[in-house]
């Protein structure tokens, strides 16, 4: 059953439309992320939800109340910014106290509540500091912690991990999702990340300039992306242009190279231009494994990325990245000599612009 | 580097220029100082300073001027800190309009203002919009003549107040405050009096004092208006005695000085603060 539901949800802003006719079901304990490029509408809708945006249209059902138009103060909704915004004023316990304090809890009942979020987020130490003396990631664990301590019915993150340095991101995401599986809360979390989205999600929304393009869970995203945005935004991702060779088989043209495809073009007509996409990492050599499409190839160019060897083929007229992982034992072709690559059929994608 | 090698690398005529800009202001000073230290005849001492202590007028202006920049500053604050947090935080456009209306005191003299207060207020006037008459005018009691002259004071800071209090709110994040307070859910009252105005803290202080300084001393609303105050007080003084003026006005140089030096101390705080920061 749906804990909370958006519906039908459009938002302007004088002539510009920012999201259009957004419908999700978020169900209870949920961790939904909104990915897309800045100006997509992810954070607006964030907004809405927490009330700071009122929607054009539409309704906003959070546990079987309608809270489209209630002030933010009156909504019980935890917000956590991407520059913290802590109180300066106050010190950690203080923050982390502000929201009961403001509900007029007992002051016992606030002590207690306040130490357990400290136990919480492991800030003990610091729980009668100003936030200039904690650093970035500590601060946000102290946002975390003000926004869980009054017990909301969801918990919203507008790009909480942006401003920290690589390393405290990767350990404080994992940190705000095993937090919120532990408590059971319900989570929007807003993102430009996709990794971060991938990583952290039971379900991914990607949007695209206020349209919701995709909506499924990170495996589903990254491997069956349904539109060319999602399969450009999620992951890296080769494209070339090609035309319909004979739709009832999946055969392509890709420049005079023939590619066959598990995706159904059976509603296309030979001749018509489209465009495939490919994973780098569906690619591999030729070997003995028998595979749909096996392609003569030039080696280009071979870049080391850590873990992984990306090495850049020209199939043809078309260049393509090819990702294979890296051990020490790998032997790499040299560049310009002749090699033949293979990848499934249903690697190679047609989709819908 | 030590203060003495720095010293030397400063040119010679930085330092004559220095050196004359220095005497342009001290040499007053220090006339004043030794004059008022003359009032007996022959002998170097504090006479003036104990006779103008002593006048009952003294303390009673003074006190009455300390309460009306009380009063004024309250007044101020209420007014202008909303105004300003509301600017800031929804009405951006507003804030040309609203800064040209701070400076009017600085282009349209005191004794205008003066004048149209008195000219309004001192016959029974209608409360604007409305068919509420005020019974008596304000000119005609004390009470009345108090709030006038607390509301031209309101004016006369508006510059600094104002100012301050908006230079002070863009030291923090206000609207990202705001909008978390709103979501643990705290009202537009409890965001102002409990997040807002205490991070605005030194502002309101620097604000606070310039405006104090400009009331203590301010000498035309309170003389047209007829109130007791400082001002007309060390005037009156000025036009019939020799020596207590002299010694007040070093007094009150020491005073001022005092109150930068409290303004400088606690701004540096914050400075440090938002260093750390």
């Amino acid at each position: 059953m749906s804990y909370l539901t958006l519906s039908k949800i459009t938002k302007q802003f004088g002539d510009t439309v920012v999201v259009d006719d957004f419908t999700l079901e978020i169900a209870k304990g949920e961790f939904v992320s909104f990915l897309g490029p800045s100006g997509c509408g992810k954070t607006t809708t964030l907004r809405m939800v927490a009330g700071f945006e009122i929607p054009t249209s539409g309704k906003i059902i959070l546990d079987g109340a309608d809270i489209t138009d209630k002030a933010p103060n009156q909504r019980n909704v935890g917000m956590i910014f991407q520059s913290y915004a802590l109180f300066p004023n106050m010190t950690v316990a203080q923050n982390i106290g502000f929201g009961l304090n403001v509900r007029k809890e007992a002051k016992e009942t606030i002590k207690q509540r306040v130490d357990e979020m400290i136990a919480l987020i492991n800030l003990e130490k610091h729980a009668n500091k100003y936030p200039y003396q904690l650093s970035g990631g500590q601060q946000q664990r102290v946002s975390l912690a003000r926004a869980l301590a009054i017990h909301p019915q969801v918990l919203l993150l507008d790009e909480p991990l942006s401003a920290l340095d690589a390393k405290i991101r990767v350990s404080l995401r994992s940190e705000i999702r095993a937090i919120q599986k532990k408590l059971g809360i319900t989570a929007i979390f807003v993102t430009h990340d996709q990794e971060e989205a991938l990583s952290i999600s039971d379900r991914i929304v990607v949007m695209n300039a206020g349209l919701m393009e995709q909506v499924g869970t990170p495996f589903e995203i990254y491997n069956f992306p349904q539109t060319q945005f999602v399969a450009n935004f999620v992951g890296s991702l080769n494209t070339a242009k090609a035309e319909v060779s004979d739709p009832a088989t999946g055969l392509l043209n890709v420049d005079g190279i023939q590619f066959i495809t598990a995706t159904d073009i059976k509603s296309r007509k030979k001749g018509d231009a489209i465009r495939v996409s490919i994973r780098p990492e569906r690619f591999s050599f030729a070997d003995n494994q028998k595979k749909d499409n096996v392609l003569d190839c030039t080696v280009e160019n071979i870049t080391f990325l850590g873990s992984v060897v990306r090495i850049q083929v020209k199939i043809g007229e078309a260049k393509f990245n090819m990702d294979t992982f890296n051990n020490p034992f790998l032997e790499l072709p040299k560049i310009g000599s002749k090699e033949q690559v293979t990848c499934s059929k249903e690697a190679v994608l047609v989709l819908d612009e | 580097m030590n203060l003495m090698s720095r010293i030397r690398r400063i040119p010679f005529w930085s330092w004559v220029w220095f050196l004359l800009g220095a005497l342009y202001f001290l040499l007053p000073l220090y006339a004043t100082l030794n004059f008022s230290l003359r009032m007996e005849r022959d002998v170097i001492g504090f006479k003036a300073y104990i006779r103008a202590f002593e006048d009952p007028d003294f303390l009673k202006t003074f006190l009455y001027s300390n309460m009306l920049a009380l009063l004024t500053i309250i007044a101020s604050i209420i007014l202008i800190v909303p105004t300003a947090y509301w600017i800031r935080l929804r009405l951006p456009e507003a804030r040309r309009i609203v800064e040209f209306i701070t400076l009017l005191p600085f282009v349209v003299p005191a004794i205008i203002l003066v004048f149209g207060l008195i000219r309004i207020y001192s016959s029974p006037v209608n409360i604007p919009f409305t068919e509420i008459r005020i019974l008596q005018p304000l000119t005609t009691f004390e009470v009345g003549t108090d709030i006038l002259i607390i509301a031209g004071y309101v004016v006369l800071g508006l510059p600094y107040m104002y100012r301050s209090v908006d230079t002070g709110m863009r030291t923090v994040d206000v609207r990202t405050l705001t909008e978390a307070a709103q979501s643990l859910g705290a009202s537009w009252f409890t965001i102002i009096v409990r997040i807002i105005l205490p991070n605005i803290r030194a502002a309101l202080l620097s604000g606070a004092l310039l405006t104090f300084a400009i009331v203590v001393g301010e000498v035309t609303l309170a003389s047209f208006l007829g109130v007791p105050a400082f001002g007309p007080y060390l005037f009156l003084l000025g036009q019939h005695r020799a020596y207590e003026p002299a010694a007040l006005s070093f007094a009150s140089f020491l005073l001022t000085w005092l109150a930068m030096g409290l303004l400088q101390l606690v701004s540096g705080e914050q400075g440090q603060a938002a260093g750390a920061h």
